[in-house]
């Protein structure tokens, strides 16, 4: 059982729940860079939100199906085509071997999820399966997709035939104007004063070169003071940085697990799923709220998404 | 809240906490691992953050949580860590920035070798890349610095310093610090119980070894 990748894309990898409690050892968390995505798509072939899917960057791919199973596509793909034929997201599709299945660019938006009801290799280790590409971890021998790359699925792990179709009011919009909600980080209130409202009042255009790892965020420079050279401290995906160039720089899923710079803000954990879809030229305003506020979001969020989805989190 | 409390910050779902000196973040640490409440447990070189389940404990529940448990931490007993010996060829081709290090630190670079294994050098953290450690030296040495333009590949095993402070690079990657050595230890495997196989609070001794030895040393799984 397998499925060959014929045209792989600018960036695919396999993806996943992130890697959990090993941050200390310098391990990053990789995983989907959208999980709220990952977790839709993974729903709609009956499976768990952090099983390893397909995580698909900005261009097109085409995947050739080799064994009868059920697939599910969701993300800023612009569209799905199945043997040349337009089929929509968010909705379980049984195919057959020899099927091509054809996921368009993002026209807004960076990633699309496919999913798979029959469970996708990958390599295990420290208790995760998601792709590290720094380190060569993880996944698909560590490494991102290339053309003719064979993938081998193993066992159908879901229940027989599913049919479902994401409810409409769960279904993310994928556009390239983005706000984010942040908490003050440790080094907010170090000078100069009213670093937090600058950023807030800023609105940041995302620089061409961003990665898994992180994205700078070009705007309006913020005063870095007399803070620019602090001691290496934990940093997070989602923690904002202040380099001394005064531009902030969001971190994401790969990000290295600590920092030089002054970690200005935090995203919340209930708007992470977000940075997943940022691409170079996304806009973004930064929104500051309550760390109270911001686990009361995050509640209400996995409230609504537990009753299609079953028990899930977020990172 | 007594005097000395240490600074506590929370953000969202983690919260960095600003403490004195090495002890205290090796004895924070370890309460931390103790109690089995945190999903991460990150040593920064003055700092600790620790890393909550939102969907268990809300920002306050977890700041009460940790300050309890900074006040019932207690000092680790470094003695009874064990040290770890770590293997060095000084090999030029390994060491490109040696013959540079030496006439800052204002030795020949015969000498080196001697100089840098005679140093008492601690791990003070992981970070960079998996298993990539940052040792401390308190034995004095003059600031060496990065360098200038960043290599775009420097090699696992290569070992860099800067001044008082080392570090190791555990994965091929790219790096700007000056680079002096090479171990042939793999100093990350996931395949591991421990897959690191340093581990902040460690105690190192670096030890010279012939570039025979090196080319014959035993190597790990491929990586």
């Amino acid at each position: 059982m397998s499925i060959t990748l014929l045209k792989a894309g600018l960036q695919t990898t396999l993806q996943g729940a992130p890697f959990r409690g090993h941050r200390h050892l310098g391990m990053p968390s990789a995983g989907a860079a959208d999980g709220l995505s990952l977790a839709l798509a993974n729903g709609l072939v009956g499976k768990s939100g952090g099983a390893i899917a397909f995580e698909i960057t900005l261009t097109d791919t085409i995947f050739e199906i080799m064994e009868p199973c059920l697939i599910a596509v969701v993300g800023s793909a612009e569209f799905v085509r199945i043997n040349g034929t337009d089929r929509p997201q968010h909705q379980t599709r049984a195919v057959l071997p020899g099927d091509s299945l054809h996921i368009g660019p993002s026209l807004a938006g960076c990633r699309t999820y496919l999913a798979t009801s029959a469970e996708i290799h990958a390599e295990e280790l420290l208790g995760g399966k998601s792709t590290y590409l720094a380190a060569h971890l993880g996944g698909f021998h560590g490494r991102a997709f290339k053309d003719g790359d064979i993938v081998e699925l193993l066992q159908e792990t879901s229940a027989g035939n599913i049919d479902r179709i994401t409810p409409p009011a769960l279904r993310p919009h994928y556009g390239d104007d983005h706000v984010l909600r942040v908490t003050p980080g440790p080094e907010a209130n170090s000078p100069p004063k009213g670093l937090m409202l600058d950023f807030c009042h800023a609105t940041y255009t995302v620089g061409a070169r961003a990665s898994r790892m992180g994205m700078l965020l070009e705007g309006p420079p913020l005063g870095t003071g007399e803070f620019s050279n602090m001691a290496s401290a934990a940093v997070f995906p989602g923690t904002i940085q202040l380099p001394p160039s005064g531009q902030p720089y969001v971190l994401g899923p790969d990000a290295q697990t600590t920092g030089g710079y002054p970690r200005i803000a935090q995203v919340i954990r209930a708007d992470r799923h977000l940075i997943g879809q940022l691409r170079p030229g996304s806009r973004v305003q930064f929104v500051q709220t309550t760390t109270e506020r911001a686990t009361e979001i995050y509640r209400e969020k996995l409230s609504l998404l537990t009753s299609w989805l079953g028990q899930i989190d977020l990172w | 809240m007594p005097e000395n409390a240490p600074l506590i910050h929370v953000c969202d779902d983690w919260i960095s906490i600003a403490l004195p000196d090495r002890e205290s973040i090796l004895a924070a640490q370890a309460a931390f691992s103790a109690s089995g409440q945190w999903t991460e447990i990150v040593p920064g070189m003055d700092s600790i953050a620790i890393q909550f389940d939102p969907r268990l404990l809300s920002p306050d529940e977890a700041a009460r949580l940790a300050r309890h448990q900074l006040n019932g931490a207690t000092r680790v007993d470094r003695a009874a860590i064990p040290m770890v010996t770590i293997p060095v060829c000084y090999d030029r081709t390994f060491a490109p920035d040696l013959a540079f290090v030496a006439e800052k630190i204002g030795i020949e670079p015969d000498r080196f070798p001697d100089w840098h294994s005679s140093r008492t050098q601690q791990v003070a953290m992981l970070g960079f890349m998996p298993g990539f450690a940052y040792l401390d030296s308190p034995d004095p040495c003059p600031a060496i610095g990065r360098l200038a333009n960043p290599r775009q590949l420097v090699h696992a095993g290569s070992i860099g310093i800067i001044g008082q402070q080392s570090c190791i690079y555990s994965f091929d990657s790219p790096g700007g610090w000056p680079i002096i050595g090479r171990t042939p230890l793999r100093l990350f495997d996931p395949g591991q119980e421990q897959p690191a196989l340093l581990a902040a609070g460690q105690s190192v001794l670096f030890e010279t070894i012939s570039r025979q030895t090196f080319d014959r040393w035993p190597k790990g799984p491929a990586q």
